[in-house]
């Protein structure tokens, strides 16, 4: 019994130095990186497809969990009479199923390589929704500020040890209050609604973003 | 002459072409390529631009600012300015077209090709900020309101890098976005256009 022990104290020994050992660790990485999103499928009636713009910067904790910190710009129009526009901030967590494409140990000529990954998170949400025409006493919009859970699968494309390209696509459910839109055909009438409480309307999102590593903050390459 | 000097004085002989060719050979590998990382290239050029949803063709002024991280890899920034009087064709009504457009993107790129001549790929998210006519059919004069408005750009081109300060560029772009703040539909600024000309460069590190 207490050679098995022996045993299996030099073996978790061994680990923690082969741990300890690496050379390349990519915890700590910091990406910066510029995104482009479409809005599709969202809960609002009559409105279309949306498109957007936003940065991002990416920190990552362990070989198999990277963090994305997001803001978007994203515009939509509710038919003709009226459009939307969405702020979202906010962050996602990234897993890396398949973690052992370590492109960090690669000594050969790098190879460009697809990384997937499962991702969710949190945001907060402003949205403004504003009539095409305005009333003559004024501009006519209603506004909400919002949270927002996401979910969804993506993959990197990694060009080159520093360079990725990443496609997500992901659900996101608004939580709280939300705004309706009653729109008149025949006599053009348009008017808001705010629900308060718990209503969960969502919408896909399917983005892509280009990211560099810009610094290694912690957990520094031995050499 | 004995035969030992003839043999030492073909080994010196012999040195000295092996030196004589490797030298020219390293100095030519290093400097016959420009294009490496920490180079920084600028350029500004007229880019006529085709406004296809709006059946318009204008006068873009195009200036970028590119800088390569890697042997592949570089971050650009560039902005296009709707020339003062631009228009050069145009045929649809005021309400349907900006009277001024200002478009602003920053992105990366992807170089293939060896040595001087690349193939250059570029992906950038950004920003059209556009000046719409509003209410155009109940107001005289027609009020006009700015907006900002979500857009992203693809753009594919050549350079070739032909001096140490120099390079000659030719590029086609296509982008996307709409309008939204408009009285009517939204208005599409899909868009295609062309840029050529002389850009600038200069290697900010020293190998």
């Amino acid at each position: 019994m207490q050679r098995i022990f022996l045993v299996l104290i030099l073996i978790g020994v061994l680990q923690a130095n082969a741990q300890d050992n690496r050379r390349y660790n990519p915890a700590g990485m910091l990406s910066l990186g510029g995104r482009t999103t479409v809005s599709l499928f969202n809960d609002h009636e009559n409105e279309m497809t949306g498109s957007g713009v936003g940065g991002q910067f990416r920190l990552r904790f362990s070989d198999a969990v990277n963090t994305d910190w997001f803001f978007d710009y994203i515009t939509s129009d509710i038919l003709n009479y009226a459009h939307r526009t969405d702020y979202h901030i906010g962050w996602s967590v990234l897993f890396y199923p398949i973690n052992n494409l370590d492109y960090f140990r690669q000594k050969e000529e790098f190879k460009p390589k697809f990384r997937p990954y499962i991702l969710a998170g949190h945001c907060f949400d402003y949205s403004k929704i504003e009539a095409k025409v305005s009333p003559l006493d004024g501009p006519m919009s209603a506004e909400r500020w919002s949270s927002a859970v996401q979910a969804g699968l993506g993959t990197h494309l990694e060009l080159s040890p520093r360079f990725d390209i990443s496609l997500t696509g992901q659900y996101m459910i608004h939580l709280g209050n939300h705004i309706e839109t009653e729109y008149d055909f025949t006599t053009g009438a348009l008017s808001f609604h705010e629900h308060k409480g718990a209503s969960l309307a969502g919408h896909v999102l399917v983005t892509l973003s280009l990211n560099y590593k810009i610094a290694k903050l912690w957990g520094f390459t031995r050499r | 002459m004995g035969i030992h000097q003839k043999i030492i004085g073909l080994f010196l002989l012999a040195s000295t072409l092996v030196y004589s060719q490797e030298k020219p050979w390293s100095h030519w590998s290093i400097q016959s390529s420009y294009f490496q990382p920490s180079l920084l290239r600028a350029s500004a050029t007229i880019a006529p631009t085709r406004f296809y949803s709006q059946q318009a063709t204008v006068a873009l002024i195009n200036g970028f600012v590119e800088y390569v991280l890697e042997n592949r890899i570089s971050v650009r920034g560039e902005g296009n300015i709707m020339a003062p009087n631009g228009k050069l064709l145009y045929t649809n009504s005021p309400e349907k077209f900006p009277r001024n457009f200002t478009s602003i993107y920053a992105g990366f790129g992807y170089h293939l090709g060896k040595r001087n001549w690349k193939l250059d790929l570029h992906a950038e998210p950004g920003i059209a900020i556009s000046e719409m006519a509003q209410q155009p059919f109940l107001i005289v004069p027609v009020a006009y309101q700015w907006s900002i408005s979500p857009s992203y750009m693809l753009k594919g081109g050549t350079s070739f890098y032909f001096s140490k300060y120099c390079h000659f560029f030719a590029e086609i772009n296509y982008s996307n976005g709409w309008i939204r703040k408009t009285p009517l539909t939204s208005v599409s600024i899909a868009q295609y256009g062309i840029s050529a000309g002389l850009g600038f460069h200069v290697l900010t590190k020293k190998n």
